[in-house]
């Protein structure tokens, strides 16, 4: 038993290592080619790769095209498509001998990482990055794995789970178009120019995947508590839930954390007032308003998809006919408006036979598999977003229009009243600097963290950045082991380093919440770096950070 | 409940049967106006129907309602028990003894006096017992036209005749007697006044003669004379106030009020009356003007007969205004006031309207419904043979100041009460009840019990939540009011300050907390006016409407200043009177302050004297007794729908800064722990909406036996309230030994047992830890080392590191 744990434990080092020689002895094979994608390198669109297969698709030889759900960049050959699918496949078959439950994370080559993420059983996405030290492809694995995470529980809360489309329709028409279209219109906003802009080492004070909360008062509070109790009694006796936000920040959900940071990044994506005014997203300074993806898309699409072209010939026995697959694009930008009414509307899904009213938004909830009406209402800086179980809403649009009616009668004032104090209290968008320190604070038991103003971010040199980022890179790798011991049992754990540049980066991890800080102007001494952990600990966390 | 119900359904299907030609005239009535819905506005059609129906309840023996005393259907009663909002107790005070000539009353004194031809008996109205026993008290030979006990009751003035009014002091037995000093005036009446400078006043003919009464000398010294002519006049003792009517027609008003701060005069007014003819001048008599007191405030009611409407006029200082007129469907009336709720007596519709005049308002509280008898049983009359015949409303009846109804024929008092159940039933819109029933003080605590009842149904029959949550701001906000006022106290608390002071303390109390109920009214341009606006927080009653007026008493200003200040000064939360001292005494200053001032236009005091002083306010801590704890089992298939209520409840405390009961966290805890709704429960938490505290945490630690989230959170609320040793502990049981080791040795906790830790340690099967744990004990633990536990887990560790490197 304890010879078993500790190859477990020590499996990822196995791995890595096994990975290198593999890596090595596979080129030299000849058999898969791993070096093609990097002989073309040069190009720069290809700096990135991201695909989604099906382990259990095209099993036979000559069908292994069928594997392939999503590929970018579409136009690369199949050849280099099938290439990279077949290595990932090969170490994920082999890695399994050794850890069936968890194949492989990541394989680092020498110019190259490869991310895995199983987001369904069987079902991969890979992503494959640069590595190139000179420029800004510094990476830390799992923020690039966070990203894959996000594109998949985002997919999910619009169109149910992957492995249920590619069931609905075995060619694989359905599911190809709606991942080329979603992924395509999420990646959109990581474009500058043509460039994919990845999260990168600068990105290290942020955790994707988590909710970042407007901090209030007892008084606001319980008003904010009373509006949604209000809300959620708007739609009868059906159990409905809610997610009020003021600006990008959340205010408060009734939903469980994985469903709210769902939602929440949708919302801080599309729905907020940022998001629905300029198309430029606060939390992510790397997106530019840049929407000619979308555009391109089409074309891309048109001349670089012969697979999916061949699979709609060939499922002629499909009703939907020729490559019309009704497609539901949720992140395609600038489709939310603000009605007369206030309420938030879309024509994203469509519109009701013979009628011009919009159909009301749905999504998936992960925790109680419910198929959800989405209700979104704005005014100035407060977006509050309801949940009516679509089983309870009996007469569709009808319904949904009159739980509208009712939100105007009886919330109305209440949301006047819940924003005016809220914008009177908040603190704008430097509310949460702490002079001196720049940090990140994360609460893994319920999805949220704070972190410094991105703006308060970019005055650290890279240095201090690059450090931190694999600062970061360590505390992950050590999770995961704690993670892999099982037994639920949460370690403290503290890092401090000094880096080149003599900053202090300091990592502390304790019962689930950890806090990551940049102490730029520090004294020399490592008493005065902990001391002013503590301080911030005591001001700024209840003092949950100040065991010692 | 159900079983009344049905009873009643039947009774009005035996109605409707037999009034259906009655029913379909006020039916078609109504239908006919539909759109302009108004009160009243059938309502001669109403009470034709409404006679009727109760022919019908009569002509039937026992119509088997069930509850309360059966009624009986004596003839000429109006016996329903579902239909009446206004009843009275039966036994009456029976005032029957042989030989009375007349029944007299003395409101000075609240003694309602029976004269025989050579005594005087009194039986006391207030407190109303009736089976008080009589007083009395001899009397001499001769004309007795009216007769007032002074207010010390030691002396007894009886006027003779027109022209001579005799005073008899008891303990001497000497008499005064005083005369009109020439043929062309008459004495009118008298009434003895507590103000500082007269003891009696005579209104004659010819004006106002203010007497004092010298004991020494024995004899009535004038102070002060008012010329004027009157025709007749109206005085009450309860608002001190005296009415002289002048002119042709008797419209011209003259007030004198008589306080203890002095005597006062009013501006002279002149009431409109509507004319049924051109040339016919009506004259106004005295039975048709009425001076009422409620809430404090002083209104004169005026009957005009010919344009059946009864006129209200409201007494400021300096101003008299009209108010509005209310509709009358009779052409006898009679008014009453029972706890500040004015009745009509539509005497020969046999109906009684009530109507509230707090907000000013001209609405009927209910549509016109009977006055009842209650418990009054055809047993209980066999019983007693000699009761004659009861007639409601009969011509007999004298209705005497301000709630009694005297039966002269038949020498019973009656004590008119408000059925608060059955008008608070009445109404479906819950708010204005609950503000209406938190308004009664007379019968405070079966308002309170009536509120609590209500809220409870409320909640209960899950109506929706904006519903409640008005009726629990209702409630807060006038808790917080009376909190503010002092006039929320325990009746202990009153009891123990000074049993000397307490009348002191009592009334002066519900004097201010009414002017501030005026101010809650919104009567915002009271508190404009210059001088006031340093209280404009809590405008007087005083205070003028439209044409300017100054307050009645700069006294009372200071006081409601102080009042304030007081208030101030404790600053943050207001604290349950019973919990502050500072609060009492600061109510006991302002009571001081106020004594002498608490006489103005307003309510006197010895009316509420008698009432108790507590007031229907609920306390948030009754709130969650009576209310939320008492209905959480009943309500345990919808804890979302009691937690919305219960969030409604804090934010109704949290705006009037209340504190509530900490239990209640605990119960929101158990509710979102048991819906499993733990985000909520997160942000409750950290949104420090829940406030910590031990019991809290604890709770969370319990629930979050279902999910860690939640323990952690309870484990980090214990940590911030500094409760070292529980966090420890629980750090141990969690198998967090070396953090809780780590945390104990910061925080200097030396009161959890070694053995814990050492127990957890080994149980985690590390060596390591386990040696770790050892050591430092050993060092920190002086003597440790010499403990059998020492040694005992000095083996193990021993045999666990044997066992590994074997």
């Amino acid at each position: 038993m304890v010879l078993e744990s500790i190859r477990f434990r020590t499996r990822f080092v196995i791995i890595n290592n096994i990975v290198n020689v593999l890596a090595i002895s596979i080129t030299v094979a000849g058999k898969v080619g791993l070096e093609m994608g990097l002989s073309s390198g040069s190009n720069a669109s290809e700096a990135v790769k991201l695909c989604v297969f099906d382990l259990r698709r095209g099993q036979n030889e000559g069908q292994e095209l069928d594997k392939i759900l999503f590929f970018y960049p579409a136009d690369l050959p199949f050849t280099t498509q099938l290439s990279v699918i077949g290595l990932s496949e090969g170490l994920i078959t082999f890695t399994r001998i050794f850890s069936p439950e968890a194949a492989c994370d990541v394989i680092e080559a020498e110019m190259h990482s490869h991310v895995f993420y199983e987001a369904e059983p069987d079902i991969w996405m890979v992503m494959v990055v640069e590595k190139n030290k000179e420029s800004e492809a510094i990476w830390r694995i799992d923020a690039l794995r966070r990203v894959l995470k996000e594109i998949h529980t985002l997919f999910v809360m619009f169109h149910g789970s992957v492995r249920e489309l590619v069931d609905k329709e075995p060619t694989g028409g359905l599911v190809r178009t709606h991942l080329y279209y979603f992924i395509m219109d999420y990646l959109s906003d990581f474009f500058i120019g043509k460039k994919l802009h990845l999260p990168n080492f600068r990105d290290s004070l942020k955790e994707r995947g988590t909710v970042q909360m407007l901090t209030v008062g007892r008084e606001v509070a319980i008003d904010v508590q009373s509006l949604v109790r209000v809300l959620e009694s708007c739609a009868g006796n059906s159990k409905c839930y809610s997610l009020t936000m003021f600006q990008d920040l959340l205010v408060s959900a009734t939903l469980s954390p994985d469903d709210t940071v769902s939602l929440f990044t949708y919302a801080v994506l599309r729905l907020t007032p940022q998001a629905l005014s300029s198309g430029v997203s606060s939390w992510s300074y790397l997106r530019k308003g840049n929407t000619a993806c979308n555009t391109s898309a089409g074309a891309v699409m048109a001349n670089s998809c012969p697979s999916v072209d061949q699979y709609y010939n060939s499922g002629d026995t499909s009703p939907v006919g020729n490559r019309s697959y009704p497609v539901v694009r949720p992140l395609q930008n600038d489709k939310w408006s603000k009605g007369k009414d206030g309420f938030l509307v879309t024509d994203i899904w469509g519109a009701e036979f013979g009628s011009s009213i919009p159909t009301s938004p749905t999504i998936w909830l992960k925790q109680t598999e419910e198929k959800m009406y989405l209700c979104a209402y704005q005014l100035r800086s407060l977006t509050v977003i309801l949940l009516i179980p679509a089983s309870s809403v009996i007469n569709g649009e009808q319904g949904i229009a009159m739980v509208k009616q009712q939100i105007l009668e009886n919330a109305s004032l209440k949301m006047f009243k819940v924003e005016e104090k809220l914008s009177r209290g908040w603190g704008g968008e430097n509310a949460y600097h702490v002079s001196g320190y720049r940090y990140l604070l994360v609460d893994g038991d319920r999805c949220v963290s704070r972190a410094s103003p991105p703006g308060k971010v970019t005055t650290l040199t890279k240095d201090s950045l690059v450090a931190l980022s694999k600062l970061r890179e360590e505390v992950d790798s050590e999770r995961i082991r704690a993670n892999s011991d099982g037994l639920g049992h949460e370690k403290d754990l503290e890092i401090c380093i000094r880096a080149k540049n003599n900053a202090w980066l300091i990592a502390r991890l304790t019962r689930g919440k950890e806090l990551y800080m940049v102490l730029e102007k520090a004294n020399e001494t490592l008493l005065y770096a902990s001391d002013a952990v503590m301080k911030f600990s005591d001001r700024y966390c209840n003092g949950a950070f100040s065991l010692e | 409940m159900k079983e009344k119900n049905s009873a009643t359904a039947s009774v009005l299907k035996r109605i409707l049967v037999n009034c259906s030609a009655q029913a379909k005239q006020y039916g078609s009535c109504v239908a006919a106006r539909v759109p302009e819905v108004e009160r009243d506005m059938c309502l001669k059609e109403f009470l034709v129907l409404k006679n009727c129906m109760r022919n019908v309840l009569q002509g039937k023996e026992h119509v088997g309602m069930s509850g309360k005393a059966s009624a009986s259907n004596h003839p000429g009663f109006s016996v329903s028990d579902a239909l009446s909002h206004v009843y009275i107790q039966y036994p009456p005070l029976r005032c029957t003894l042989t030989g009375t000539k007349s029944f007299l009353y003395d409101d000075g004194n609240k003694l309602l006096l029976g004269l025989t031809s050579d005594r005087v008996f009194s039986w006391k109205t207030a407190p109303y017992n009736p089976h008080v026993a009589p007083s009395s008290d001899p009397l001499c030979e001769g004309p007795v036209l009216s007769i007032r006990y002074s207010l010390d009751l030691k002396l007894l003035a009886i006027q003779r005749s027109n022209y001579e009014v005799q005073i008899w002091n008891k303990e001497t037995g000497d008499t005064i007697s005083q005369k009109c000093r020439s043929e062309s005036e008459s004495i009118l009446g008298f009434f003895w006044a507590d103000c500082p400078t007269c003891d009696i006043v005579f209104v004659k003919t010819s004006g106002l003669d203010f007497y004092s009464y010298n004991p020494e000398l024995k004899s009535l010294h004038l102070v002060e004379t008012k010329k004027l002519n009157v025709s007749w006049y109206i005085y009450t003792h309860e608002s001190r106030l005296v009415l002289l009517a002048s002119g042709m027609q008797c419209k011209s008003f003259t007030g004198y009020q008589l306080s203890l701060a002095g005597i006062i005069r009013l501006p002279r007014f002149e009431i409109t009356m509507a004319k049924s003819e051109a040339n016919n001048k009506p004259i106004l008599a005295a039975e048709d003007v009425h001076i009422i007191t409620v809430y404090g405030r002083i209104y004169c009611l005026q009957f005009d007969r010919a344009a059946m409407l009864l006129h209200s006029y409201r007494f400021y200082r300096d101003a008299v205004v009209q108010q509005g007129s209310l509709p009358i469907y009779s052409n006898r009336i009679a008014v009453s006031v029972v706890d500040n709720i004015l009745l009509v007596h539509q005497v020969d519709a046999k109906v009684v309207i009530i109507y509230d005049m707090f907000a000013e308002s001209r609405t009927p509280i209910s549509a016109p419904l009977p006055l009842l008898l209650r418990g009054f049983s055809r047993a209980s009359e066999s019983k007693e043979l000699s009761d004659p015949e009861l007639i409601i409303y009969g011509d007999d009846w004298s209705f005497l100041v301000p709630d009694l109804i005297c039966d002269v024929a038949n020498g019973y008092l009656w004590k008119i009460h408000l059925d608060l159940e059955a008008i608070s039933a009445s109404s479906s819109d819950t708010p204005s009840v609950l503000e209406f029933l938190q308004r009664r003080k007379l019968e405070a605590n079966k308002a309170k019990q009536l509120c609590l009842e209500i809220t409870r149904t409320l909640i209960l029959e899950r109506r929706s939540l904006p519903v409640v949550a008005r009726a629990i701001d209702v409630l807060i906000t006038t808790y917080s009011q009376a909190i503010k006022t002092g006039s929320y106290q325990k009746r202990t608390n009153t009891e123990d300050a000074s049993p000397s002071g307490v009348s002191n303390l009592k009334s002066p109390n519900t004097e201010v907390d009414e002017s501030s109920r005026v101010d809650a009214s919104g009567i915002k341009q009271e508190s404009a006016r210059g001088i006031e606006s340093e209280s404009s927080n809590r405008s007087t009653i005083s205070a003028s409407v439209s044409d300017g007026s100054v307050s009645f008493e700069t006294k009372k200003m200071t006081s409601h200043n102080l009042d304030s200040s007081s208030g101030k000064t404790e600053g943050g939360y207001m604290v349950e009177p019973e919990a502050s001292g500072a609060q009492v005494d600061a109510s006991i200053v302002q009571s001081q302050i106020l004594g002498p001032g608490s006489n103005a236009l307003n309510a006197n005091a010895s009316e509420q004297l008698e009432s108790q002083v507590s007031s229907a306010a609920i306390s948030p801590a009754d709130l969650y007794r009576f209310v939320f704890a008492a209905i959480e089992e009943e309500m345990a298939g919808d804890a979302t729908y009691l937690v919305s209520i219960i969030v409604e409840f804090l934010r109704s405390a949290s705006l009037e800064k209340l504190k509530v009961d900490p239990n209640i966290y605990v119960l929101i805890v158990q509710l979102l722990a048991r819906e499993e709704r733990y985000e909520e429960l997160v942000l409750f938490v950290l949104n420090k909406i829940i406030d910590p505290s031990k019991e809290v945490a604890m709770q969370l630690i319990e629930s979050g036996h279902q999910n860690v989230q939640t323990r952690k959170l309870g484990l980090d609320m214990l940590r911030e309230l500094s409760l070292h040793h529980d966090y420890v502990l629980l750090l141990v049981q969690d198998r967090y030994y070396l953090e809780a080791l780590r945390y104990a040795r910061k925080n200097k906790v030396n009161t959890v047992r070694p053995s814990l830790f050492l127990e957890a340690a080994h149980a985690s099967n590390d060596s390591q830890h386990l040696a770790a744990v050892l050591r430092f004990f050993s060092d920190f633990i002086p003597g440790f080392k010499n403990t059998s536990e020492h040694n005992s887990y000095c083996r193990i560790v021993a045999d666990m590191n044997s066992s590994i490197a074997t």
